[in-house]
Formats: structure tokens, sequence, C-alpha cells
């Protein structure tokens, strides 16, 4: 896979304060991936500074292979963008925001808006003014919007926000499609970590203007999962309350035991050990979550 | 320059104007009231009922008094030669005194409109999704002149069109000549007001691109007015009359106002500014 976004030590000033210190990281084409940090962070100046909308103070940045402070149109024609606020007019109906985009954009196709407005499930909605949509209805049109002239890339900046647990899950859902189904490379800004986990191939950790950690999730558990935290739902009850069969374990719950193990090839033969004593009905490494591996990384520890 | 971008931001804008009855209605009742019912009842009113009346002596000498000392001969001669203080007062005011009124006009509904471009953007948070956009500045800017542009033009033809025809109707046969139509309105109508409006529009789009809020738009939008108050002070003390040749003038001065402003708004106005000033 080709490189598609390339940043080399980028730096960003605002009001003579720090907001990006030589950030450099490269995403690779047709992948889905998180750009994570705190509030303040830097998140939406990346993604700013990707799209050319504002300047860099020192650094080289390459998207599609175009440099976004002198090629930043070339890059807007190609890139999609779901910022915060969901950024439509209100008092325009769905149809008429896409028509517009879409003629804003150069490309206008009435089979196009029809396509994505069924992909999104708004088409039944589509004569209807968007000041009166949910915040989940907004962002379906504005995913929508983004998605108007087939881009190579899209960013979303905090796409989650403002949505109910249903309304993410659909969002997700709709990301991992267009994804899957034209290919588009995808970055999401996030501090909502546990949305990001079943989505995402890579990531990028950013705390105060730099980045932290990048990787996938198996490199990054490799990198700092250095005990595995295990907890079993089963009717085990060992003699010894603290070991069993060589094993550190401690009672969470009457059928809950929490396992302490040094790497995960202890799984297999633990787990066959319990069944041949009782039954398991749930197993799960709990320590491994991204938001587990997030604040270890920030805090410089290893996960334990 | 991209025509097609221009012309879906202007149309776009433009549908917004006249889909808000509480913007284009205050537009239409401004013009209709200054640019028609004023004249047209001053001219009916004055000219059927003679309400100033030939009673009223104490405030006939002062008026010829003011007539005899009018700068403009041809204006002077021919108040002189009207009959009564009513026709000299009617013939003195559509004849003068309306200038100012319709640039009066032109100059609020364009400001109406032009304030709200950029802010109006900013504050609906769709100012940011449009900087995202492959659209150049440029163009961003021209639609949001053109916008404003096309609504105050049109409601001010409109309404000069309307008003000629109604007083004229009234006048005429009082006067036996047709006001508003020699070389001073002409050049008011089309060379004056389009330039005036012009260079309004594209001062306020560029302070409603440089502004937090519509109300400071509104604020700085609103000091345009003070040089046509001027205007009409000067107009009815007959001090500063505006002869063809003055108006000629005011639209050429105008006219390079607008090329130095469109130069300010290049310099000033780049995406990063643009961006780094208005979104947070």
């Amino acid at each position: 896979m080709t490189n598609i976004i390339e940043v080399n030590k980028v730096s960003k000033q605002f009001n003579h304060r720090e907001i990006l210190k030589e950030v450099s990281f490269t995403i690779k084409e047709g992948t889905i991936n998180g750009l994570l940090g705190p509030n303040g962070a830097g998140k939406t100046t990346i993604i700013r500074l990707l799209n050319g909308v504002i300047e860099a103070a020192n650094g080289t940045m390459k998207v599609m292979d175009f440099d976004p402070q002198l090629y930043g149109d070339e890059i807007r024609k190609r890139v999609g963008i779901v910022t915060e606020s969901a950024s439509l007019y209100h008092d325009m109906t769905a149809w008429d925001n896409l028509v517009f985009f879409s003629k804003i954009y150069g490309r206008h196709d009435k089979k196009r808006i029809t396509h994505l407005l069924e992909q999104f499930d708004m088409l039944s909605f589509k004569d209807q003014l968007v000041g009166s949509f949910s915040t989940g209805m907004k962002k379906r049109i504005s995913l929508a919007k983004a998605l108007l002239h087939n881009p190579r890339i899209l960013f979303l900046d905090e796409p989650t926000n403002g949505l109910d647990p249903e309304g993410i899950n659909e969002v997700i859902r709709y990301l991992h499609k267009v994804n899957q189904e034209e290919g588009v490379t995808i970055l999401i800004c996030s501090h909502v970590l546990h949305q990001l986990e079943t989505i995402c191939d890579s990531y990028l950790f950013l705390n105060e203007g730099s980045i932290v950690e990048k990787g996938t999730k198996k490199e990054l558990e490799d990198k700092y999962l250095k005990k595995v935290v295990l907890d079993i739902e089963t009717g085990l009850s060992p003699l010894n309350n603290q070991n069993y069969k060589g094993y550190t374990y401690r009672r969470k719950k009457s059928n809950q035991l929490e396992f302490i193990l040094s790497s995960k090839d202890e799984i297999t033969p633990l787990l066959a050990h319990i069944l041949s004593e009782s039954w398991i009905h749930n197993c799960e490494i709990t320590n491994r979550s991204l938001e587990a591996l997030y604040f270890h990384i920030r805090g410089g520890k290893e996960v334990e | 320059m991209n025509k097609n971008s221009i012309l879906t931001i202007a149309v776009k804008d433009m549908k917004a104007v006249f889909s808000s009855k509480k913007v284009w209605v205050p537009m239409i009742i401004v013009a209709l009231i200054i640019c028609i019912l004023v004249p047209s009842c001053i001219a009916f009113f004055g000219l059927q009922f003679d309400l100033i009346g030939t009673s009223t002596q104490e405030i006939e000498k002062p008026i010829n008094a003011f007539i005899k000392e009018f700068p403009n001969e041809e204006m002077r001669n021919t108040l002189a030669a009207l009959p009564t203080l009513s026709y000299k007062f009617v013939y003195f005011f559509l004849t003068l005194m309306m200038i100012p009124f319709f640039l009066m006009v032109a100059i609020i509904n364009s400001m109406v409109t032009s304030s709200n471009s950029f802010v109006g953007e900013k504050e609906r948070n769709t100012l940011e999704t449009l900087l995202f956009a492959p659209l150049s500045i440029k163009d961003l800017f021209l639609g949001k002149v053109l916008a404003s542009l096309i609504p105050t033009l049109g409601i001010s033809f409109a309404a000069f069109i309307i008003s000629f025809i109604v007083v004229n109707v009234i006048t005429y046969p009082h006067f036996k000549v047709i006001l508003f139509f020699n070389t001073t309105w002409m050049i008011l109508m089309f060379w004056v007001i389009p330039i005036l409006v012009l260079f309004n529009i594209i001062l306020n789009v560029f302070i409603s691109a440089k502004v937090k809020t519509f109300q400071e738009a509104q604020q700085f939008g609103g000091l345009l007015v003070l040089p046509i108050v001027g205007i009409i002070i000067s107009q009815a003390s007959g001090m500063f009359f505006l002869s063809p040749l003055t108006l000629f003038i005011i639209g050429a001065a105008l006219l390079l106002g607008n090329f130095f402003l469109i130069k300010l708004v290049t310099k000033f106005s780049n995406r990063n500014t643009l961006f780094q000033s208005q979104i947070h």
C-alpha cells in the first residue's frame, strides 16, 4: 500500500502558542486511521493543515502528492470533510443542501445524491428542512455531503459528538461501508476511544501538539501489553484463593475470576485446565482496550 | 475565476434573502415608502389640494428669497416661473430632494444583505465548510457581492420605474414636463447608484469577513448612511447642488474607490487569514 498522506516535522503556532511540535506521520491508502488525543491536543489543526486552509510554520506535507500550502484546491477537490458542527444550511432542505455542495465541488450529479441519501437512509427525508433534523440525521447528511464528489480521503473531526449510542453505531457502520465499498482512506479525529476500536486499522496518539505513539492495535499491544488481565466467567472454585495451577487470580464476583498472566500464550492452557474442571461462559482480556492503551501511552507506563 | 461557483453562491444567498419574509419585506417596504409613496403623496396632495396654500404668506417670503439665491440658474428660473408656492415646493422636492432618498434606499438595502454575507455563514457554522471546499476566496467574495448587488439594484430600479410612472401621471398635467427624465436622474440611476451600491456592498462584505458578529457588521455598515444625510442637508439648503457633473464625479470617485477596495480585499483576505480570524 502506498502512502496517501505524508507529514514530516510539521509545526504550527497560533497567537504565540505552539499548537503542533514537529509532527511526523504517514497514512496508507485505503486504511481507516484514528487520530486520538484530548481536547486541545492539535487534532483539528492537523486536519486543517492537511486541507491547506491554514499554513504551517515549518515542515513538509504531502496529500496525494500535493503540497497543501501550494495546491490546496487540488487537495480539497479530492477529499471530503465532516467538521465537528454538521455545517449545513438549516433553512434549506437536505436535497437543496446536497445540490448546493455538489455544485460547489463541480460534481453536480442527481444520481449520486440520490444514491448517497439511500445509503444513509435519508431519502425519505430529502425534502425536509435540515433545521428540523436530529443531530444523527444531520451527521448523516453531512457524511453524504462529504462523499458527493467521490473523494479519495475522508477527514472526520469528532464525527460522533452529540450522537446517542444508536447514532454512533450507525456512523461507524457507514464509515466502514464507505471504506470497504468505495476504498476511501479515512482519518478520524476523536477523543472518544472505544468508538474507534472496532473500525480503525491504525492509530496516531497526539498529546500537547506531539505525536506520542503510532501503530496498529497489534503493534501497540505488543509494545505496551506486558501483562494480560483475563476476566473469566466460570463455575471454578479453586481451593487456594490466590493461585490456581500456578496462575495468580482474584475473585471479582461469585462466578467471575480475574487472572493475571505474563503473556497471551498462557490463555489457552489456562482455559483447558478450567474446562476440565468446570464450565466457562465468558472470557475477556480487559487491559488491552484502546482506552487502557491510550492512558498508559499518555502516562508513559506499560499496561499491567 | 469559476463562474458556476460564483453563481451557485449568489443564487443560494438570494434564495435565502427571498425565502425569509423578515428580510425581503422590510427591503421592499423601505423602497415603497421612500421612493414611491412619499413622492406620489407629495405630488398628489401638493398639487391637488394646494396644501401649502397662498394664505401662508409669512413662509412665502423666505422661500422666494431661497429660490432667488439658488445656485443653479435653470432650476432658479423654472421655480420662479411656477404659479403657486405648492407647485414650487412639489417641483423642487421631486426634482432635487428625491435624489438623496433614492441613494439612501440603495444604501440601506445593500447593507441589509451584504453585512450578513460572511458573518451570516460564520454564525450558521457554514463558513468553515465553504473554506474547506475547492472554492477560491475571490469566487466566494464575488458570489457574495453578486448576491447583494442583484436584489438591491433590482429593487432600486423597480422603485424608480414605478415612481417615474406614478409621479408623472400626477404631475404632467400641471408641469407639462416629464420629471425624473433628465441627465441628472439618468446619471444618478444608471451610474452613481450601481457604483455606490457596489462600493457599499464590497465594503460591507469586507467588513463582514473581518468582524465577529452580525451586530458589529451592522454597526460599521451603518456609518455609510452618514454621507447621504450630508447630501440631504446640502441639497435642501442649496449649499452643494448635485449637478450632472457633480454626480458623474461622485460616481467616478466611487468607482476608483471600488478598485481600491477590491485590491484591499484580495490583499487581506486569503484563506489562511480568513480561517484563523473567523473559525475557532
